[in-house]
């Protein structure tokens, strides 16, 4: 099963605490769902202790890139060895 | 012919105004103080731009300019005070860019926006002060660039953009800052841009944190970063709600100037098809390659 880099930036860095993990899955749904998992929870707690409450899951309020492609419409998409996941919440203020 | 010999009255008359300055490093160079600079301007009956031009095309620097002449030069400067620069939105990065721009002596600034100044700006919107909330944000901006650069000339939209208006408001920029506050909208300044060939310096901001990317018209900008989830997305981004500390929207709306100074004098490399993360709470500044 294919290893691959997941990385945090931004305040998805700072409220999880780490810079990056590894996991091993087939393809992208199955990262996500073992993401979800690992970290969703924490990731709201932290959110909610900004004040911040947020219905769904990581996916549903991060941008996610595979390898620097936008992830919207790859979710079925078989993972290769070395792949690595950018995940960080999207810019909007200014 | 009449405006040659005009141009070379207008040099001689600032060649004879120019005063000499002793740089730093021990070299001599000619400069031109302000006050010349708008004595010239009266008695030739021209702009201080057209005059602070004038003087570099001869190497005479404007000493306003000085500590801009080791990274952008003579030439570089020029470039800037013949370019014309729209800033969409005055608030937190909107603000901070338009200062900067009027430093470094851009010549023109179209700044579009049609809110007024709030309590709830004054933490971080540079042009904000006790004394001006509920003046508009274009006027104060006006206002402050004439403060700063009597070279810099400005227009302003007090607007609302919608795909209706925004060519008009961003025709003749050279580059469009991005000081905006909502995904819809810099879609639709993104496809204008696209449209009148326009580089665009995207950025946004949320609590500690920026992103930026400098989107050129054949680049694949935005979609990149955010594909079909637009609608969602402004929705639910976080940043609205967690707000911005003061400082963040001037580290990012100085990297946009920096982006804008880079695309005008084409010196550097803009950041294109890619993503700037920038982190500050951890002090992490990570590009992303982009791809489609």
């Amino acid at each position: 099963m294919p290893l691959i880099t997941v990385r945090f930036y931004s305040l998805w860095r700072s409220y999880l605490g780490t810079d990056s993990t590894t996991l091993q899955a087939e393809r992208i749904d199955d990262a996500l769902t073992q993401l979800e998992e690992k970290f969703g929870d924490r990731l709201r707690e932290k959110l909610e202790t900004a004040g911040i409450r947020l219905e769904g899951k990581m996916e549903d309020y991060s941008l996610i890139l595979l390898n620097g492609i936008a992830l919207r419409n790859l979710k079925s998409t078989e993972l290769r060895e070395g792949d690595v996941l950018h995940i960080f919440p999207p810019g909007i203020g200014g | 012919m009449e405006s040659s010999t005009a141009d070379k009255d207008i040099g001689r008359y600032i060649a004879r105004s120019a005063e000499s300055y002793l740089a730093p490093d021990g070299k001599r160079l000619p400069v031109i103080s302000l006050k010349t600079t708008a004595s010239v301007a009266n008695a030739q009956g021209i702009s201080a731009k057209e005059v602070e031009i004038a003087a570099l095309k001869q190497g005479i620097v404007p000493r306003r300019y000085l500590r801009n002449m080791g990274t952008i030069g003579l030439a570089g400067q020029i470039r800037l005070l013949q370019s014309s620069v729209a800033v969409v939105g005055a608030g937190g990065l909107g603000s901070t860019a338009i200062e900067l721009l009027a430093r470094q002596g851009i010549g023109h600034l179209i700044i579009i926006d049609n809110d007024r100044f709030t309590e709830s700006d004054l933490n971080r919107q540079i042009m904000s002060t006790e004394r001006n909330l509920d003046r508009y944000k274009v006027t104060v901006a006006a206002r402050r660039v004439r403060k700063i650069n009597s070279a810099t000339t400005v227009t302003t939209f007090r607007e609302k953009l919608s795909e209706e208006n925004v060519p008009n408001l961003l025709g003749g920029a050279q580059v469009v800052v991005d000081g905006l506050d909502n995904l819809p909208s810099r879609l639709v300044v993104e496809q204008a841009c696209r449209r009148l060939a326009i580089p665009y310096v995207y950025a946004s901001i949320g609590g500690f944190s920026g992103q930026l990317m400098t989107i050129f018209p054949e680049d694949a900008g935005l979609s990149l970063l955010f594909e079909s989830s637009s609608n969602t997305m402004s929705e639910q981004g976080i940043e609205t709600k967690i707000g911005n500390p003061s400082a963040t929207p001037a580290m990012i709306a100085a990297m946009q100037v920096q982006e804008v100074v880079k695309i005008i004098t084409g010196i550097g490399t803009p950041v294109r098809n890619r993503v700037l993360l920038v982190d500050a709470s951890e002090f992490a500044i990570d590009g992303i390659e982009l791809r489609r």
